[in-house]
């Protein structure tokens, strides 16, 4: 074995794909192009359904007239992604740094909330979040907020909620690669540049960005899609663009519509996650050719 | 984050500067406490409400102490044969997604080849892609298929789409781990006459350890809580999150707040274990795998 | 969860009972209320309605269960889906129905009964492809509503019954049910449990409500739940408007999406939860909502304080059909297995536990004597005052039913 990969080195790369790109060519790649196709269609379920390729205004149209979904997908995604940041980087900080023996445990707790149900979990946020519930229920009695306040059914809520469900997805990965700084260097580097915070900003934080991107792919690109969180925790004027695809397909049974969707989700999603690169300046470092 | 830099004291400076090295480090520390009580603040509750004892159907107004549901976990009908499902399933398929995933990252990051960037790109695909629609055609690729095992639907079929959707999440994983990382040691490894599989074994995989540890800890959790892709390739087979939301209509009985507390004690207690017993473990690996690299290389 | 009938009749207890035979209310109303999507038969009423006056009570059940003669053997086994609460649990093992294994015990059948629709779209959802290509979907019983259900026959991808292997059902079937515009030869679905929506409120915040009017109130703004139910939605606010959801044309469809819009803009913020609105009441995060009657009396039992109520202008009745999807590999177990719950003490026992309105004659009968409670409840056996002030909703066809989910899609943010 170990020969036949030294005389074929150019195959290794693609031994290590074929599994796991099979898979995804198989179960993924198959019923996406049969999407596709779906989205060039035109027709209902009960008169029948025929592909045009003159029907790939179904695109423009879903796009024009979904347009306030999208946009709010982007914001509240992107405002989740911030946060989860925020919240993250400390956190993923403290454990790689300061976890000593309880790292891993650290870690799991993080995550370990994540293995029990989602509806459980956001049943829960509803009897904290409540108009009278654990959160708020206190502070009205008290005067500081006024009866009428309100958390659930508001943006605040679904940002927060999306917030709450992707945040393993954020600290993993940034603690996975804050893990890996030689803790010399940095000690070094502190002598350098003579404050704790200068070495942070040139070793730390650098070292760290592999970890940051994707961390914020992890976390923005399944928030995009979210659909969930706005139907349990927003009202009417929250649903993004997942609630749409949502309805489109299962309500309306409309399913050229809601593959367009999909598809200009998919795309967006794509041109956001190459700007970001750039922005970012970790093209070589992890995406290579994104 | 600016508190995190801060906070590498050195034992000089004046007593000010003391003063605020120690109130940032203090900071961090009571960040990351608030953070975790974030994270644990529905577990919490989930928990207390598994002692609650509803009047009617629901679970969702205190009424009283009970222990009956913990008496009982199982009291429900088709609970438990859903929870048993799902762990298989979640198992399964962390196992199976985790080891694709982490060679498309080895390669992906390791290597030069052609289609590498088109590989890249065709990563964040299936974390792009509406639930829903993936599901759907999901199920109608399995159908037009018609034979086994594909169909009928089955577990078996659950686990071939949580393994599709859990594969990109592992390479991004991975990736971030393997970005930056030196490749000398490897190099040095085969210098040393090791080759690619004792290498691999011996040097790459504990350094790619954690991230893969952090993949395998995710995708976990996405395949125990997914609802969407697996009611449309779930066929007759009902899942832990599927009796969840089934229930949902009227009301989450006690009993699946048990079995959501018990996963999670359990998950934790193992791991509490096993800290306790791992720094002595992981000194003795450290050891062997030196004294076993200069025996290959003799 | 607690399907103890004496905890539940502490809370139902609160609740004024009305007596008389609601069965033939059923059928007064029936004939009452004149139904598009629903064709009833002109006389029905006065003579179907199982001897109105028939008091001798629990004696005796108007139909004796009639033993089917099985002329295919049935199946080992039956694949039925269903929605949560909708079968009885056994008294003695939380993990088995009770109803489920007295059919085991007499056709030897283990049935694989499994709560797995949340939703009437969601389900099907996931079984179109089979119904489509004409593949067994693994199911031989399933349970929809009215419209899904006309959708499923216009569409052709339920089996036919056949009346023979289902004599409780022809004997024993409501009147009111029967005759149906979209299952004209009326062998394709058989109704399982009918439910109402009307108003559910906490009278501790709001006092009596009697009006639809409550719904469209400032004063509760903020603290309202609509329904994601389209029919529901719109057909309540119908009424509230003064016409007739049961011939709903697109201007009256129009005519309530405005009414909304308009609440909306004066500043309402109502939300619009699917199953989640008995949460929101019980927690108290809204004091009103468009709300169902089986779920509402669970609710009561959380927080006593809950009303339900069928306002003056009316609520909308709607009722969930069992159906054996094409492709059934047990489709004549099925039968009998529907045929089984149509037997009286079958359905009264059933009903004991699931709490919406029962289509079975005679059960009513047999819970006088055993679950007086129950069988007293108006929401579970409606007295005629309040049957007559339902509606069922008009059987859309595809084209109108597209124009009335986009419309309503746009109240809810997803147009």
């Amino acid at each position: 074995m170990g020969g036949f990969l030294r005389r074929h080195k150019h195959a290794v790369p693609y031994l290590l794909l074929a599994p796991g790109l099979l898979w995804l060519t198989v179960f993924y790649v198959l019923p996406g192009f049969q999407m596709f196709m779906t989205s060039l269609w035109s027709g209902t379920l009960e008169t029948g359904y025929e592909f045009a390729l003159s029907n790939v205004s179904n695109y423009t149209e879903a796009l024009t007239r979904f347009w306030p979904q999208f946009s709010r997908s982007i914001l509240y995604g992107a405002a989740a992604t911030a946060l989860t940041f925020a919240i993250s980087y400390p956190l993923a900080y403290t454990i790689a740094f300061r976890g000593g023996r309880y790292k891993n445990l650290l870690l799991f707790l993080v995550v370990a909330p994540f293995f029990t149900s989602f509806l459980l979990r956001t049943v829960s946020w509803t009897i904290i979040l409540g108009d009278t519930g654990i959160l708020l229920g206190p502070l009205k009695e008290i005067g500081v907020l006024p009866a009428e306040f309100q958390l659930l059914s508001t943006p605040i809520a679904v940002v927060a909620g999306i917030t709450y469900n992707f945040l393993p997805f954020m600290t993993l990965p940034i603690y996975v690669s804050l893990e890996k700084i030689d803790k010399r260097l940095v000690e070094a580097a502190e002598d350098l540049f003579a404050t704790s915070f200068g070495a942070f900003r040139r070793i730390t934080l650098p070292l760290s960005l592999p970890g940051i991107f994707a961390g914020s792919l992890l976390t923005f690109i399944p928030a995009m899609g979210d659909y969930v969180n706005a139907e349990l925790l927003g009202n009417t004027e929250t649903t993004m663009i997942g609630n749409v695809i949502q309805n489109q397909f299962l309500t309306q049974n409309n399913y050229p519509t809601a593959s367009a969707l999909s598809f200009i989700l998919m795309a967006g999603i794509l041109i956001a996650v190459a700007v970001y690169a750039r922005l970012l300046g970790t093209d070589e470092l992890t995406a290579g050719g994104v | 984050m600016t508190a995190s830099g801060m906070t590498m004291a050195r034992p000089k400076g004046t007593f000010s500067e003391r003063f605020v090295r120690f109130w940032n480090r203090y900071l961090l520390f009571i960040f990351t406490g608030l953070a975790i009580l974030y994270l644990m603040a529905p577990v919490i509750v989930i928990a207390l409400f598994s002692f609650n004892d509803p009047a009617g159907k629901s679970n969702f107004v205190w009424q009283g102490f009970t222990l009956d549901a913990w008496l009982d976990p199982f009291g429900v009908a088709g609970l438990q044969s859903a929870v048993a499902v799902s762990l298989g399933i979640a198992f399964a398929s962390t196992i199976i997604s985790t080891i694709l995933g982490t060679l498309i990252a080895l390669a992906i990051a390791r290597h030069v080849f052609r289609g590498r960037s088109a590989t890249n790109l065709f990563i964040f695909l299936p974390m792009a892609t509406p639930e829903i629609v993936l599901g759907a055609s999901l199920l109608t690729l399995f159908v037009a298929i018609g034979a086994p095992p594909f169909f009928p639907l089955s577990a078996g079929t659950i686990l071939i789409a949580h393994i599709m959707f859990s594969i990109s999440f592992v390479v991004v994983t991975v990736r971030a781990r393997l970005a930056g990382f030196p490749t000398h040691l490897e190099e040095a490894a085969m210098d040393l006459g090791a080759n690619e599989i004792t290498t691999f074994r011996k040097v790459t995989f504990p350094l790619i350890l954690p991230g893969v540890m952090a993949a395998a800890l995710l995708v976990f959790s996405l395949s125990i809580d997914d609802f969407v892709i697996t009611n449309f390739t779930a066929g007759g087979t009902v899942t832990f999150p599927m009796f969840i939301y089934a229930k949902a209509r009227i009301g989450i009985p006690p009993e699946v707040n048990v079995i959501g507390t018990i996963i999670f004690l359990t998950a934790v207690g193992l791991v509490a274990l096993s800290t306790v017993l791992s720094r002595r473990r992981t000194m003795r690996d450290e050891r062997l795998a030196r004294m076993q690299i200069a025996e290959d290389h003799k | 969860m607690n399907p103890d009938p004496e905890t539940r009749g502490r809370g139902l207890s609160r609740r004024h009972f009305i007596q008389g035979s609601s069965l033939a209310g059923f059928a007064v109303f029936l004939a009452a209320c004149g139904r598009a999507g629903i064709s009833n038969a002109p006389s029905a009423a006065p003579s179907a309605a199982p001897t109105a006056g028939s008091t001798s009570g629990a004696s005796v059940a108007p139909s004796a269960a009639v033993e089917p003669t099985p002329k295919p053997t049935t199946s080992a086994e039956l694949n039925w889906a269903n929605w949560t609460y909708y079968m009885d649990i056994d008294p003695d093992d939380s993990n088995k129905f009770k109803t489920l294994e007295d059919f085991k015990a007499e056709y030897g059948t283990t049935v694989n009964y499994q709560e797995v629709i949340d939703d009437n779209d969601g389900f099907i959802g996931t079984i179109r492809p089979q119904l489509q290509f004409g593949q067994d979907t693994g199911w031989d019983l399933i349970v929809v509503t009215d419209w899904m259900a006309a959708r499923l026959i216009r569409l052709g991808w339920v089996e036919q019954m056949d009346p023979g292997n289902m004599p409780n059902v022809v004997a024993n079937l409501q009147d009111v049910y029967k005759d149906v515009a979209w299952d004209p030869t009326n062998d394709h679905h058989v109704p399982w449990q009918s439910g109402m929506t009307g108003l559910g409120y906490d009278h501790k915040k709001t006092g009596d409500l009697t009006s639809l009017n409550a719904l469209f109130d400032l004063k509760y703004k903020g603290s309202i739940v609509y329904l994601t139910e389209m029919r529901d939605t719109l057909g309540l606010t119908m009424l509230k408007l003064g016409l007739e959801p049961s011939t709903a044309t697109t201007e009256d469809c129009d005519a309530a999406v405005a009414e909304i819009k308009r609440a909306q803009d004066e500043g309402m913020r109502a939300v619009f939860k699917g199953n989640k609105y008995a949460e929101f009441l019980k927690s108290g995060n809204a004091v009103l909502s468009m709300a169902w009657s089986g779920d509402m009396i669970q609710a009561l039992l959380d927080k006593p304080s809950l009303r339900f109520t069928i306002a003056d202008e009316g609520g909308m009745l709607w009722t969930d059909n069992v159906m054996i999807p094409n492709g059934s590999q047990h489709a004549y177990t099925a039968q009998v297995m529907i045929d089984f719950c149509y037997r009286p003490e079958i359905a009264a026992q059933i009903e004991a536990y699931v709490n919406y309105i029962c289509p079975v004659k005679g059960a009513d009968q047999i819970l006088l004597a055993e679950n007086p409670d129950i069988a007293n409840n108006p929401l579970i056996f409606p007295p005629p005052e309040i049957l007559a002030r339902l509606h069922i909703f008009n059987g859309l066809d595809e084209a109108a039913e597209k124009y009335f989910n986009d419309k309503f899609s746009t109240l809810t943010g997803l147009g």
